[in-house]
């Protein structure tokens, strides 16, 4: 069974709007373990379909099934846990609470969890992901204490902090220097070999998106495979 | 070692990040509840005494000369002196009343300082000590035999007040030197600051210092009903029977008090009200600011996993971290102000009778719950528009 499948997915916003349908007729499956990159111009769409594959924004028409369920057939909180559980999503801009430390960052997905019992074991667990994404002596420091590419890394140490089964990018390395823009692909190659995470990325870098085992491209809300 | 992480850590994070706002908010309910405090622990204080004074005073009825009910509640209950007089035989016709078990009268004779008597202005109350039931329970160890002719009891405050703590020292009251020979234990009562003679004396009295009382007067009449009859039944009937005097059972005694205490009361609760409505408010308009400005962060709250519920949650319990805070600072600046410049007021000042720790830890509670659910009410709506945010809306916004 396919791990994600997309169907004739739309997504249109209120009339009057500049770009009114954002997403048109997009079909696409994604295999468990699959590393698909997304490219395409600004506006194109990419990041509402990615919202849409995420459960974040119910499509206008059309369906997204993960594991053969019908996500947005969920109700809000059961949409929710599935974002909490199963996606770990790393945006295109800073994403960091501000008032928590890079630790506490990490941590958040844990505590969202209902009935979040005592944090020993994913104490450990985000000490030893900030280290994984080189910032094991960074974790008590705040927000502003850190550079943008740090800010980004510690994001990207969230997003894996529930084990999810499926990371979606948006533009992850869009701000990091040569050499972190390098670890970072490591680290999600790394996870999606190892771990059999599923991986939808969304870039600009044409040279990063060549590294995905598959590679499409949105264009006026259309997709197409390349 | 890092502090635990979780819902209450995050709160009070995002308070500290605006220490100033939520110092604000801390202090307008800080206030409220000071008031509230300060209002409900000065009325209750007053009530609280009225009751308690007419309960130790033992009697169930209080008869007074017409038109004197006032002067009398200001003597038991205010302190203060003042003089009234009715015919003694009237002691007889209000025995007779049916209903009554026993009676016993008091007068009370106004001293002139430096005129008749070598005190202060005080009240000098001769009572008979053949019926007294008034008197004789605050005897004490003060006196093991009854008082003889030219002996007299102070009341615990005249001790202190007038001088006359000592005992074995002598008075002159009325042309009469009179030897101290007891301090009463303290009743909370306007007994306090009275001195206390046989009704014996009463005749030396006005012969030697001509007060304007007449031989055979008396002020009031201390009743006591048969068991299982109610006390307001003989006040009427002593009422409609005897219309020289004003009967007064012992649940109504303050009742003029205690009608102004209402009007206080209700100036209380207005202005109150006026105070919450303020700070509700102030609340709402400093969790829009706080719901606003976050708008981005609850949005990535969702995005990541956190429900509807748990946002409002971490909402709810910042303003129940404000909320409390202020609620109970303000239990603590209430009580601090009903407990030392309360005595500023005059209604306060013969109030005897404090509040018991029961009574305050209610008002206590009273007060938290009041200033910590008038936080949560102002702050509701904005809270519940927080959790309403949509992620994808605020990312779509970057």
């Amino acid at each position: 069974m396919p791990h994600l499948v997309v169907e004739r997915v739309e997504k249109r916003f209120a009339a009057g709007g500049d770009r009114p349908e954002a997403v048109k007729d997009v079909s696409f499956t994604v295999e468990r373990g699959d590393f698909v990159s997304i490219v395409g111009h600004s506006g194109s769409g990419k990041t509402t379909l990615l919202s849409i594959l995420g459960g974040m924004a119910r499509p206008s028409s059309g369906r997204v099934l993960v594991d053969g369920a019908d996500l947005y057939a969920l109700d809000g909180d059961r949409l929710t846990a599935f974002r909490r559980d199963h996606v770990g999503f790393v945006f295109q801009f800073a994403s960091l609470l501000p008032v928590l430390t890079a630790r506490e960052n990490v941590l958040l997905p844990v505590t969202l969890r209902p009935r979040a019992g005592p944090l020993n074991g994913a104490e450990t667990r985000a000490v030893e992901l900030l280290r994984l994404v080189g910032l094991g002596d960074r974790a008590g420091a705040y927000p502003s204490q850190l550079s943008g590419g740090q800010q980004r890394r510690v994001a990207i140490a969230r997003a894996f902090m529930n084990a999810p089964s499926l990371v979606l990018a948006d533009e992850p390395t869009g701000d990091l220097d040569e050499q972190t823009e390098a670890e970072v692909m490591e680290l999600f190659m790394r996870m999606n070999r190892e771990r059999g995470t599923t991986f939808v990325m969304v870039t600009h870098n044409s040279e990063l998106a060549g590294r995905a085992g598959r590679r499409m491209r949105m264009q006026d809300g259309g997709i197409q495979e390349l | 070692m890092p502090k635990a992480f979780g819902l209450s850590r995050h709160a009070l994070k995002n308070l500290a990040r605006r220490p100033a706002r939520a110092a604000i908010l801390v202090a307008a309910i800080g206030l409220l509840v000071s008031s509230l405090v300060f209002g409900l622990s000065f009325v209750r204080r007053v009530e609280s005494s009225i009751r308690k004074t007419a309960d130790r005073l033992g009697a169930d009825v209080l008869v007074v000369p017409t038109g004197s009910r006032g002067s009398a509640e200001d003597v038991l209950i205010d302190h203060r002196v003042k003089g009234f007089y009715m015919e003694g035989g009237l002691v007889e016709r209000v025995r007779a009343v049916p209903g009554i078990e026993r009676v016993t009268a008091q007068t009370y004779l106004v001293t002139l300082g430096g005129a008749c008597c070598d005190v202060p202005d005080t009240m000098v109350v001769a009572f008979d000590q053949e019926t007294d039931f008034v008197v004789k329970p605050w005897l004490g160890r003060a006196l093991h035999r009854n008082l003889g002719h030219g002996e007299a009891l102070v009341g615990s405050e005249s001790a202190l007040n007038i001088g006359l703590g000592l005992t074995d020292v002598d008075a002159v009251l009325f042309g009469n030197v009179f030897r101290m020979v007891g301090v009463l234990e303290k009743t909370g009562t306007g007994l306090d600051t009275a001195v206390f003679v046989d009704r014996s004396n009463v005749q030396d009295l006005i012969r030697k210092g001509k007060p304007r009382v007449a031989e055979g007067q008396v002020s009031v009449i201390f009743a006591r009903v048969e068991p299982g009859v109610d006390p307001q039944v003989v006040a009427g009937r002593i009422d409609d029977s005897i219309v020289e005097v004003d009967a007064v059972a012992r649940r109504d005694v303050g009742k003029s008090v205690l009608g102004a205490l209402g009007d206080i009361r209700r100036v209380f609760a207005a202005f109150i009200a006026v105070a919450s409505l303020m700070a509700a408010c102030l609340a709402w308009a400093v969790f829009s600011g706080v719901a606003n400005e976050r708008a981005r962060e609850v949005g990535i709250l969702r995005a990541i996993g956190a429900t509807e519920s748990h946002v409002i949650r971490l909402f709810l319990t910042e303003v129940v971290m404000v909320g409390g805070l202020g609620s109970a600072l303000g239990v603590l600046f209430g009580t601090a102000l009903s407990l030392v410049p309360a005595r500023g007021f005059a209604i306060l000042r013969s109030v005897t009778a404090d509040l018991g720790g029961g009574e305050r830890a209610t008002i206590a509670a009273v007060g938290l719950l009041v200033g910590t659910g008038v936080c949560v009410l102002g702050a509701l709506l904005p809270i519940r528009r927080a959790g309403r945010i949509e992620p994808f809306m605020v990312l779509k916004e970057e």
